[in-house]
């Protein structure tokens, strides 16, 4: 069953079809915000609250409009609403940059990976220092795997559009990129 | 094909989802242009690599906690929703509101112009005996429902993780009748296990509706022990005063004489025994 069609049934008061949709978009939602927060635990609660907000408006969805799409803009609302509310506390840490390995290939030497897995963290610093317009919509089109349709319906705008917003997202990223990169050799 | 357009096509190219035609153009392109085909190159391994970025990888998963806390929202949610009449007056009229905002615009217009005009109608001055007609029994019906969807709403809100769904949990609180026992038992959990102290507190508020209540009264008692924070035993001891519950005087001195407890908290139990008695 799709998306759209179970999330219709959510909304005529199936709230347990909810769980279906749950296993299928939670994962994807957490990377979402972690890749905009770099915070694990604060992205477990933002998932959460994105399931709740659609139970609680599930009356206002409409089976015609993607469930992506309409997913996506309650994620993107709770995000704000969270940014406003710790606005003034100390954020920003990046949990990740102990923690997690960086990916290595079996297939590759130690320098190699020493030296990718350098490239993935400047890479990394280079994401998070775009405007976050940029980076939503690097994040919704490579991590997410979003159509080009739903990201439109998401920010309301042409497909057209959006593919000159990824462009110029992916040349911002560049510049920052090899801004660090410079910086790292200076 | 032009730059420009080869541009529009860069990340499709890189996720290898042109069509066979729009491939042929982009390659015949770049072939015969160094500028778009080194921008290609370039930026193609950053999106290759952006996928490889550790925290938003694929492999990247959140903790079991998140699925276990979900199915416990859901229920709570589903409970809530199985306590409330099914198929409801409240319900009906809600599925007929239209989800396009035009048409939301024109039904409240017609509704205003609507209620303007049987308001001016029904004015006490023309219509005085209107005054002695009781009120509908779908009104009393109606309104019943809005209290029972409030209240699960207030249910589910008190069992959410993030503290601010709490907090707007207790508010709804204060729209419950004071003869609710369900959504009493909710607050006095809360007041009772919350992890944030702001939470608590603002249970001990929600309470005061609830005063009248013996039962209220004494957990109230019971809760200023088991408190860990003075703030909160502060704020029970001056509900207890208010509700003048002369009661709660044994639990005051025993209070007021614990040395292990602290020191402005004594000192309001002892302000509280003087003014209770």
């Amino acid at each position: 069953m799709t998306d759209n069609a179970l999330m219709g049934l959510v909304s005529n008061g199936e709230v347990a079809k909810m769980a279906v949709l749950f296993e299928r978009h939670h994962r994807p939602l957490f990377r979402y915000f972690v890749s905009m927060n770099r915070n694990r635990e604060l992205s477990e609660d933002l998932v959460q609250d994105v399931f709740f907000r659609m139970l609680r408006y599930r009356a206002s969805y409409d089976p015609n409009q993607s469930f992506t799409a309409w997913m996506y803009q309650i994620a993107r609302n709770a995000n704000v609403d969270q940014a406003q509310k710790r606005r003034g506390e100390v954020v920003g840490i990046d949990e990740f940059d102990d923690r997690r390995p960086e990916p290595a290939s079996e297939a590759m030497g130690p320098e190699e990976n020493a030296a990718r897995g350098q490239d993935l963290a400047l890479l990394k610093r280079a994401l998070d220092r775009l405007p976050s317009d940029k980076k939503e919509i690097l994040v919704l089109s490579r991590f997410q795997d979003m159509k080009y349709e739903d990201i439109a319906a998401l920010l309301g705008c042409e497909v057209g559009t959006v593919k000159v917003r990824v462009f110029r997202a992916m040349r911002a990223l560049e510049q920052a990129y090899f801004a660090l990169a410079g910086e790292k050799s200076a | 094909m032009t730059c420009d357009e080869t541009k529009l096509l860069l990340t499709d190219y890189w996720s290898q989802t042109l069509d066979e035609k729009q491939e042929l153009a982009f390659e015949a392109h770049i072939a015969t242009c160094e500028a778009c085909h080194a921008e290609a190159e370039r930026l193609g391994v950053l999106w290759n690599n952006l996928a490889l970025i550790p925290g938003v990888s694929k492999e990247f998963e959140p903790g079991v906690n998140l699925r276990s806390r979900f199915y416990e929202t859901l229920g709570a949610y589903r409970q809530g929703m199985e306590a409330a009449p099914k198929h409801s007056l409240w319900d009906r009229i809600l599925a007929l509101w239209p989800k396009q905002p035009a048409w939301q615009m024109g039904v409240s217009f017609a509704l205003l112009v609507i209620g303007v005009g049987v308001g001016t109608q029904l004015r006490p001055d023309r219509q005085p005996s209107l005054n002695a007609q009781p009120a509908a029994p779908e009104l009393a019906q109606l309104r019943g429902e809005v209290s029972s969807m409030r209240q699960m709403v207030a249910l589910s809100l008190l069992q959410q993780q993030s503290p601010g769904e709490r907090l707007r949990g207790v508010s709804y609180a204060y729209q419950a009748p004071s003869s609710d026992t369900e959504v009493l038992s909710a607050l006095l959990r809360t007041m009772n296990q919350d992890d944030s102290v702001g939470v608590r507190l603002a249970a001990v508020d929600a309470l005061r509706q609830f005063g009248s209540s013996p039962v209220t009264r004494a957990a109230i008692i019971q809760s200023i022990a088991k408190q860990d924070t003075p703030l909160v035993q502060i704020a029970l001891i001056d509900l207890l005063v208010d509700l003048r519950a002369k009661e709660a005087a044994p639990e005051l001195v025993k209070l007021a004489a614990d040395e292990k407890v602290n020191a402005s908290v004594r000192s309001h139990a002892k302000s509280a025994i003087e003014k209770l008695s």
